[in-house]
């Protein structure tokens, strides 16, 4: 240890103070002591106030999760739930922003919101999953300070702070009027009632509603509230009528009001209005109620005043003025003994009147009785078509007999009244009555039914059904007949046989008719010297008479048998048929079933539509007319035909009677002629048929 | 072992009036200002060193306290907002089950920095006064408290990528808490307080204890 030299040196200097000595490194912990400090006085004076809500009970509060909310911004937290020391209730702690807390008034409304689904809608559906929180409405008053509340079971209706008017309404029963239930003001929703309540005596109802700031103007002392139960039916002249409103109010109910006359004065808060039934009523309130410095006056009625009432109106130009205010009868002495006399006592409003309301009475009753000077008069009047009370109606009769205003009398001023006209509506009326109930609705209700039922069966039976299928078999039957080849060829034959016919005697007139008749006249001088062959001859030629009848019938029959009279005869079956058909008892019950068939044969209709049946059915009748058409021409012709066949045959005839009846060919002529004249008198009959009814091909009649 | 307990007395360079470079080793004169050999500025063992320790030391252990105190974590989920501190949060993973991730926060957040405090008081205090700790296993108790430091940080690092990862706005929202920021300066400070702490001057007291 003796080599260690130890070196001259100084190893530290004069010891400095031990302020000196501090490192600057000091002040990272005081700025950490600092910034600790500042962070516990920030949560501690971020940590609120403490505030005491009582509830009922605390279904959905949750310590340190549930929120405070006030305007729907979070206000604080609830820090605890507990028991009040009597286990009645639940008390509510929760730290609430401070600033929030110095202007909390003592009468904040406190509730829980949760999702609720009611009549007028849902609310409170974000807290399904944010859970519920504590909603706070109140009115703030700085400086106020209060910690303990008392919170609500239900959502307030009118929230503290609203602006607005606070009313009461008195009504007989709440039966219609539902928490929250809307207040309309033309229709437009103006407020919300909250829950009735009884009075304390049991009387009535009581119910408080909240009117809107801008709206809350419309309320005068002249406003009357009315129920509206979501929609009415009303009877009258202009037959029913049925309103709906909302659909909400004709859940939940609802109130509506108006102001019903001009002249209110201001609402004060909290003032009471009577609630009325209906509209009606509510604007006839205006006059039930007492009128300020009313005027009464008396009218007395010789007739039945049965409808009218306490109340009833008084009428002025259809104007209510007033109203009855009492009824009653007197005896009165006439001359002829004592009679009853009913009188009225009304009241009239002056200010119904245009005067003024302080007007003293004596101005009323002036008015009144110049009025009577210049006719007015009171009568009963009926107060609709369809109602049986009678009003008392003030009209101008200019041709009354004159009258004044009785000031005499004793109790008031008697009003003249003239007999109404009523009885006489009343006798039409029942008149009318009268004879709508003498109509026989009945039996005509019954024929009608009958014959409905009839047409029904008719309709429903399955000939009938089947008949138009028939009938267009028919037309096609008949127009088959008339396009055939051979009905039409007929006239054509006709014509040509009788043009060869012509052409026949023709050729006898021009090849040597004359020569032959020489001849002939020469044969009959001859035949005239020898008289008795002669006679020997004719006997012969009458003993062949018979024979040539008998040629000549068959001859006829021929003609008879020509396709003509196929054809008549096919006509005349095709009417029978016709005719059949519409003997059928089926057709002849075709009228009593009609009606219920209707739809049966619009659906027939339908199906003839469809299946283009009508088409078919016009094509034949316009080819049926087509052929009648065709049939008239040719018939027509055929008079002219039989006509030329005639003056032919009388030609020949004459031709033939000068010829001889000798010869064989006179005979065979003759009777070919006759034959002929047979064809053509047919023929005109046919002709003739046809023209008068060309129709009966088709319709067989 | 024998060494350890008591090595045997050498000439150190503060023995000798020199001053030791801390960077490299080299032995300079009292007066130079900078290393010769590195150019590190030289710098004699003084009370400053031990001062810096202990302002470091309070700093940190003043910011413990809020770090503990208040939440850590805030986690918003479906509108219902929970805010959890480092102890709190540790009860609650116990209560889910997570014992392992409960052991781990409790130990990275609570043990930790606790014995890091006392170990640094010790230490602190072992340079004045007289201890019974021998100075080799006073230095290896300083070398685990530099180490370990850093690791105190896991919390941090927790909540700091929850928070940046679980945003999903009303589903589930993770926001860091006053605590967050208060732990990890009160980490940093403490780790500030085991750089500043001179380590030889564990050693010098020995020479005092030889004389």
């Amino acid at each position: 240890m003796s080599d260690v030299q130890p070196t001259e040196m100084v190893v530290e200097g004069p010891k400095r103070s031990a302020w000196r000595n501090l490192s600057y490194v000091w002040l990272v912990p005081l700025a950490a002591l600092a910034v600790t400090l500042f962070i516990a006085w920030q949560s501690w004076a971020e940590r609120g106030q403490r505030i005491e809500i009582r509830f009922e009970n605390a279904a959905g509060i949750t310590a340190n999760e549930t929120a405070l909310r006030y305007r729907d911004v979070t206000i604080g937290l609830v820090e605890d739930v507990a028991f009040s020391a009597d286990l009645t209730s639940v008390v509510v702690g929760a730290r609430i922003d401070r600033t929030v807390a110095e202007s909390l008034p003592a009468d904040a409304e406190f509730w829980v919101v949760r999702p609720e689904v009611s009549a007028s809608g849902i609310s409170g559906l974000s807290t399904v999953l944010s859970g519920a929180y504590i909603q706070a409405a109140f009115d703030p008053a700085p400086g106020a300070g209060a910690t303990k509340f008392v919170g609500r079971d239900d959502t307030p209706l009118v929230l503290p702070g609203m602006k607005g008017t606070k009313i009461t309404l008195r009504t007989a029963s709440g039966s219609q009027l539902t928490p929250g239930a809307p207040i309309f003001h033309k229709g437009i929703e103006v407020g919300k009632i909250e829950s009735p309540r009884l009075l304390d005596n049991g009387s009535g109802v009581m119910v408080d509603a909240f009117i809107n700031a801008p709206y809350d103007t419309r309320l005068t002392s002249a406003t009357r509230f009315w129920q509206t139960s979501g929609f009415s039916i009303n009877f009258g002249p202009r037959g029913l009528n049925l309103s709906v409103d909302s659909v909400a109010s004709l859940v939940r109910g609802g109130l509506a009001f108006d102001t019903v006359f001009s002249g209110g004065g201001p609402v004060r808060p909290g003032q009471v209005f009577d609630l009325f039934e209906g509209e009606e009523q509510a604007r006839d309130s205006v006059f039930s109620e007492t009128i300020d410095n009313a005027v009464d006056l008396t009218v007395e009625f010789d007739e039945s005043v049965s409808g009218l009432s306490a109340g009833s109106p008084v009428l002025y130009r259809g104007v209510r003025i007033g109203a009855v205010s009492d009824l009653g009868a007197f005896i009165e002495d006439m001359p002829d003994g004592p009679s009853v006399k009913l009188r009225a006592m009304i009241s009239i409003d002056p200010q119904r009147l245009g005067l003024d309301a302080d007007a003293p009475a004596a101005e009323t009753i002036a008015f009144f009785a110049n009025a009577v000077k210049g006719g007015l008069r009171a009568r009963l009047a009926s107060q609709s078509l369809f109602s049986a009370s009678l009003v008392i109606e003030l009209a101008n009769i200019p041709d009354a007999s004159p009258a004044i205003l009785g000031i005499f009398s004793e109790s008031a001023p008697l009003l003249p009244s003239v007999p109404s006209d009523l009885p006489d509506v009343g006798a039409t009326a029942e008149g009318l009555l009268k004879r709508v109930n003498d109509l026989p609705v009945e039996e005509l209700l019954d024929q009608t039914i009958a014959t409905l039922a009839a047409v029904e069966s008719l309709a429903g039976d399955e000939t009938l059904r089947a008949a138009p299928d028939a009938f267009v078999a028919l037309l096609d039957d008949a127009r088959g007949l008339l396009g055939s080849p051979d009905t039409q060829a007929l006239p054509a034959e006709l014509k040509v046989a009788i043009s060869e016919l012509r052409a026949v005697s023709e050729e006898l007139r021009q090849a040597d008719a004359v020569g032959k008749l020489v001849a002939a006249l020469d044969a009959a001088e001859e035949a005239a010297t020898s008289v008795t062959d002669v006679a020997a001859d004719i006997e012969g030629a009458t003993a062949e008479l018979p024979q040539l009848v008998a040629d000549l019938q068959k001859l006829t029959n021929k003609a008879n048998s020509l396709e003509v009279e196929q054809f008549l005869a096919s006509a005349g079956a095709f009417l029978d048929g016709a005719d059949r058909l519409i003997d059928t008892p089926d057709a002849r019950a075709l009228p009593a079933s009609l009606t219920a068939a209707l739809d049966e044969a619009r659906s027939a209709l339908a199906e003839l539509r469809a299946g283009g049946v009508v088409e078919n059915t016009n094509a034949t009748l316009s080819s049926a007319r087509d052929a009648a058409s065709a049939i008239e021409q040719a018939a027509q012709s055929l008079p002219e035909l039989s006509a030329r066949i005639e003056t032919l045959v009388a030609e020949a005839e004459k031709t033939l009677a000068g010829y001889g009846s000798q010869s064989s060919f006179n005979r065979e002529t003759l009777s070919s002629l006759r034959e002929v004249r047979a064809a053509a008198q047919a023929l005109s009959k046919l002709a003739r048929a046809i023209e008068r009814n060309p129709n009966s091909l088709l319709f067989g009649r | 072992m024998e060494n350890l307990r008591s090595a045997p007395p050498i000439l150190t360079a503060r023995d000798a009036g020199l001053i030791g470079c801390t960077h490299c080793g080299k032995v300079d004169r009292p007066g130079v200002v900078r290393c010769a050999r590195c150019g590190a500025r030289l710098r004699p063992r003084d009370v400053d060193g031990l001062q810096k320790v202990w302002a470091w030391l309070i700093a940190g252990m003043v910011i413990y306290i809020p770090a503990n105190l208040y939440p850590m974590l805030s986690t918003a989920s479906l509108g219902k907002t929970t805010e959890n501190t480092i102890l709190g949060g540790v009860i609650e993973l116990m209560h889910h089950g997570s014992y392992g991730v409960a052991g781990i926060v409790f130990f990275a957040s609570i043990v930790i920095p606790i014995a890091k405090f006392i170990a640094i008081i010790y230490l602190g205090l072992s340079v004045t006064r007289k201890v019974r700790m021998p100075m080799h296993r006073r230095h290896t108790l300083f070398e685990i408290v530099e180490f370990i430091g850093r690791w105190s940080m896991i919390d941090v690092f927790v909540v700091a990528i929850l928070s940046s990862l679980v945003r999903l706005d009303f589903a589930a929202t993770i926001t860091p808490g006053i605590a967050a920021v208060s732990f990890a300066l009160s980490v940093a400070f403490t780790m500030m307080a085991a750089l500043s702490f001179d380590e030889r001057l564990i050693w010098d007291a020995r020479n005092e204890d030889a004389e």
